[in-house]
């Protein structure tokens, strides 16, 4: 019998450089610029050694379309006879050089399954590396697993979803409106998206179970907020969004643009809801579009109050929307800040400053996840995440006023941090623990790593930690954070996440929640609530923060209240179908 | 005196997963009959090939070869089956064609035109009702698509219990030609109704008032839902669309990747099969989350009627959904549903047809000993819909629950193998 491929072609030890270049469509097919060309870039993605998939250390493509039953086989290799990483889709020497070979480089790419295959593996790793580098840790899928499975062709549907029990990402291709066939795995924001579901899964499990509206929603808007802010590390593919001129001709000259292509209206239309869409234009009804309407919502602090706004779809918009006008009202600060020539501004200039928002912008909504409760998690706590984020790194806000900004505009779609548990600037009060603290009993380097140390310690301080005790704790993890420090010096925390769980009958809502039972819910009802907190230690093993959703609080109230509704208070949530039910939703508009 | 009903009976037949109701109104003089809904997509154990004819006969006979009134609340076969003609007329629909039939009420949505008269819809506009329509015959063909897809072996691999879901909902949501052009011809007039329609059944049931509480036209629905309807039948009018593309691309052995090499999905090496397994596995259920999807869509265009005659209130609101329910319930008539005496338990007892709010709303729900109890109809069979452990299972287990804690229960699913029918009786002007 024939054995199965496994090893590489590689037979000496890998380079030793820490990233590799592949080439991706950087936006979406439907991005053509004026010389015909398509938005292809190359980007760094951490360097490993592929086998066919391609199959690294976290991904694996397996290129199944259910709809044909057929299998499409990778036959790209991606190192050469010395073991030196390759793209295998890298533009030959004569397409830099003749626009009619670039071109038909690119159809060939466009039509190439494996092609396909790579550039859903390098965006999912990309965005991985992302995470990881805002975190400055490993960071897990929402699995077991530690591949991520990725189907490129999935099916016939014009539909693509992560789905944590089948641990993958699917991607549909359907006929678009042209005639031609659109693959959702070649846009760039469909798979960034994806991909943010399952590591936002493994970041925080719970935020997939039945909860508010406001839970779901966050899962989209991160997800978008993502997918958006990433395509500004592609400073070429920006520019040219904005002044459409192909690098090689510019001959030295700086590249300038007009002021009026600059506004916050007119660079929301261009780069940011403006890119390419090819999903949405070729949606068979159109309503694809609909993805990228988030960031037209202009401000209004009822919105979140209004019915349409309750569909977590929707919602998420509003959260998306808020990122999205505050990190275009910092780069517009950024660029009234550059010196005109004759009027118009330096494009390199103008694209290096969004470069640069975006990525501190990013940075802050990733690392923000460290401090958000693990269960129940709403707008207000994201915002006080967010500021709390960027305050541990950033403390003084006064040259480019981030959080002052943030703070400002999501105030105005209605969103305001906590009222309890802050300080007046939305940031997370620091730990006051109402009883002293006993660290004596546990090991400070165990607590570095260790569940069940960590597990201890709560136990034993649970009452200055506020926990009651009524619900089964279960210590979910213990993770480093490494960062640099506003003095510059490396600080290493340690992020530990704790989630209670109550199964409770009716009768005990009241008792143990401290809200009153829905209207017309029997004593007999099995009801299951969630509380838990987010420890973080700092360098010397002391609880800097603890931000806890805790089980007894006034939120239950709405919560089971609408759980009870829909007759859902004690259904677990369906592991496959909760992203795919969601975004087909989404694509139909 | 004006005539007035002094009693009301209700028949509910046992046709297995269907409903069927037959109401007799006793009057002084006679009595009057209303058949609410008559069909089935699964039959009652040990039920003879002729069950629903036999149903037919028996009604037929019940009523003396007349009905004052029948109302099918939406297509679904599950409703309207029993309603199908034989070609060699012997059928159960050629049955009920023989009886004197004065009115017939179906839901706006089966109107076979946009009406421009004061008894139409008010609708956003004609061409918003037509897409309407196609949108509801599109359902049909999505339908037989995912059917075919079951037939043709695109499935195969699939965990059965997958299968047999799909073609449950898929069956239910075929569509019945010949039951729906035979209500169409049936009775001397036919009204098309909506939320809050004057619908005139007192003049062949004198006393009774009828109360239309769903479904809500399009643009009653826009006033709450600030979503235009006319996309979402944008989005069914393309589904079968997509099965059918999705398939055709299968039969005729178009290659999406043409030169490209592939391994055919029963001969995959070892590294790709389970994700490959998984692959398939989601497709179906993405499948099956669209034949779920349109079954409720349907089941939101039913007629939810409210009766009252001689005190009391008798509700019947078929298989109307949360969606449909929201309408009636934010609406000014919600406060009639306080009173309800008679409860047909909505889309036999799944999750979404009897929302909480509604059910908190019956004043007369309480322990047996409460006097003038609640009493509650449900015509179920377990086993056939929805899956236990997602909470779907149909009838609900906590809906029970509630049912036999807190009203007079009477369920088809309960009564003797054999029995044509459960009786229940209401004494009025108590």
């Amino acid at each position: 019998m024939k054995l199965p491929k496994l090893r590489s072609s590689a037979r000496t030890a890998p380079p030793a450089g820490n990233t590799r270049r592949l080439m991706i469509v950087a936006k979406d097919p439907g991005v053509t610029f004026a010389d015909g060309s398509l938005a292809f870039a190359e980007v760094d993605v951490p360097a490993e050694n592929l086998i066919p998939g391609p199959t690294g250390y976290r991904v694996k493509v397996v290129d199944y379309d259910a709809t044909a039953q057929v299998l499409y086989l990778p036959r790209a290799s991606y190192s050469d006879d010395a073991g030196e990483p390759v793209d295998p889709f890298a533009f030959p020497a004569e397409a830099e050089a003749s626009q009619e070979a670039r071109l038909l480089h690119q159809a060939r790419l466009l039509e190439n399954p494996n092609f396909h295959a790579q550039n859903a593996y390098a965006i999912v790793m990309r965005t991985l590396a992302r995470f990881e580098f805002a975190l400055g840790r490993r960071v897990s899928w929402g699995f077991r697993g530690h591949q991520l499975h990725v189907a490129p062709h999935a099916f016939l549907e014009a539909n693509a979803f992560y789905s944590e029990e089948d641990q993958g990402l699917f991607f549909g291709y359907f006929p678009g409106l042209s005639g031609a066939t659109v693959f959702t795995c070649l846009s760039h924001d469909i798979v960034a998206h994806e991909t943010t579901h399952a590591l936002l899964d493994g970041l925080r499990t719970h935020f997939t179970e039945p909860s508010t509206p406001d839970q779901a929603a966050f899962h989209e808007a991160l997800a978008d907020v993502v997918a958006l802010l990433s395509i500004f590390s592609l400073p070429e593919i920006v520019g040219r969004i904005l002044r459409d001129e192909p690098p090689r001709t510019r001959d030295g000259r700086i590249p300038l643009i007009e002021p009026e292509k600059l506004t916050v209206d007119a660079l929301t239309d261009s780069v940011i809801a403006g890119l390419g869409l090819q999903v949405g234009r070729e949606f068979p009804d159109g309503h694809g579009a609909a993805l990228r309407q988030s960031v037209r919502l202009k401000p209004d602090p009822t919105l979140l109050q209004q019915p349409e706004f309750l569909e977590e779809h929707r919602r998420g918009e509003v959260l998306a929307a808020a990122m999205m006008r505050a990190f275009l009202t910092l780069w517009r600060r950024r660029i009234d800040q550059l010196g005109t020539f004759e009027g118009r501004y330096n494009l390199d200039m103008v694209v290096e400053s969004g470069a640069k928002v975006a990525d501190h912008l990013l940075t802050m909504a990733i690392r923000a996840i460290d401090y958000c409760p693990p269960t129940d998690i709403d707008f207000s706590a994201y915002l006080a995440a967010l500021l709390t984020a960027d305050a541990e790194v950033v403390p003084d806000d006064s040259r480019f006023h981030y959080r002052a900004t943030l703070a400002e505009t999501f105030r105005a779609y209605g969103i305001a941090p906590p009222t309890e548990g802050c300080r007046e600037d939305g940031v997370w009060d620091r730990f006051k623990p109402k009883e002293p603290v006993t660290y004596a009993r546990s090991n400070f380097d165990s607590m570095l790593r260790d569940r069940d140390e960590v597990f201890r310690f709560i136990w034993e301080n649970r009452g200055a930690l506020g926990i009651d005790g009524r619900g089964q704790i279960e210590v979910d993890s213990v993770l480093p954070s490494v960062r640099h420090g506003p003095d510059g010096f490396l600080l290493k925390e340690t992020v530990c996440t704790y989630v209670e769980t109550a199964e409770l009958f009716g009768a005990e809502v009241e008792k143990v929640l401290g809200v009153e039972r829905p209207a017309g819910m029997p004593t007999t009802e099995r009801v299951t609530a969630y509380g838990g907190g987010v420890i973080v230690f700092d360098q010397y093993g002391q609880i800097k923060f603890h931000i806890a959703h805790r089980l007894r609080s006034p939120r239950q109230a709405y919560r089971l209240a609408l759980l009870w509704d829909r007759g859902a208070t004690a259904v677990a949530a369906d592991r496959r179908n909760r992203f795919a039910v969601a975004h087909r939703t989404r694509m139909e508009g | 005196m004006a005539l007035a009903p002094t009693k009301v009976t209700l028949f509910s037949y046992q046709v297995g997963f269907g409903d069927c109701f037959l109401l007799r109104f006793h009057y002084p003089d006679r009595d009057r009959h209303a058949l609410i809904d008559f069909g089935s997509t699964g039959k009652p154990k040990h039920a003879e090939k002729d069950h629903m004819a036999k149903v037919a006969r028996d009604i037929a006979a019940r009523c003396g070869g007349r009905l004052e009134v029948v109302v099918a609340t939406h297509r679904h076969a599950d409703h309207i089956s029993g309603f199908a003609t034989d070609p060699d007329g012997d059928g159960p629909g050629d049955i009920i064609a023989g009886l004197a039939i004065d009115y017939v009420v179906q839901p706006w949505t089966e109107a076979p035109d946009a009406a421009k008269d004061s008894i139409g819809p008010e609708i956003s506009s004609p061409q918003a009702f037509t897409s309407r329509r196609m949108a509801l015959a599109a359902m049909h063909e999505t339908s037989r698509h995912a059917l075919a897809m079951l037939d043709d072996g695109s499935l195969h691999r699939v965990p059965k219990a997958i299968r047999e879901e799909l073609e449950f909902i898929g069956r239910d949501n075929l569509s019945n030609l010949s039951a729906v052009e035979n209500l169409m011809r049936l009775g001397r007039r036919r009204f098309y109704a909506w939320h809050g329609m004057d619908l005139p059944l007192h003049r062949v049931l004198p006393g009774v008032k009828t109360h239309v509480l769903g479904p809500p036209t399009l643009r009653q629905t826009d006033t709450i839902r600030k979503q235009r309807s006319e996309d979402e039948d944008e989005f069914w009018h393309l589904a079968p669309l997509r099965l059918s593309g999705a398939r055709a691309a299968v039969a005729e052995g178009e290659a999406l990747f043409p030169g490209h090499p592939t391994e055919p999905g029963n001969r995959l090496a070892a590294q790709w099969r389970w994700f490959a397994n998984r692959v398939e596995q989601v497709q179906a259920e993405q499948v099956l989350s669209l034949v779920r999807a349109l079954d409720k869509q349907m089941n939101n265009t039913s007629l939810i009627l409210l009766f009252e005659v001689g005190g009391k209130s008798l509700l019947f609101p078929g298989d109307a959904q949360i969606e449909n329910w929201r309408y009636a319930l934010q609406s000014p008539m919600a406060e009639k549903l306080t009173a309800v005496d008679l409860y047909k338990v909505g889309h036999h007892g799944s999750l979404n047809a009897t929302p909480r709010s509604l059910w908190a709303r019956f004043a007369k729900r309480g322990p047996s000993t409460k006097k003038g109890r609640l009493t509650t109809v449900m015509s179920t069979m377990p086993g056939k819909h929805g899956k236990e452990e997602r909470g779907t299972e149909v009838p609900r287990a906590t809906l029970l629950r509630a049912l036999e804690t807190d009203s007079e229960l009477h369920s088809t699913h309960r009564a003797p193998e054999g029995q044509l029918f459960q009786e229940v009786t209401l004494k009025l002007g108590g």
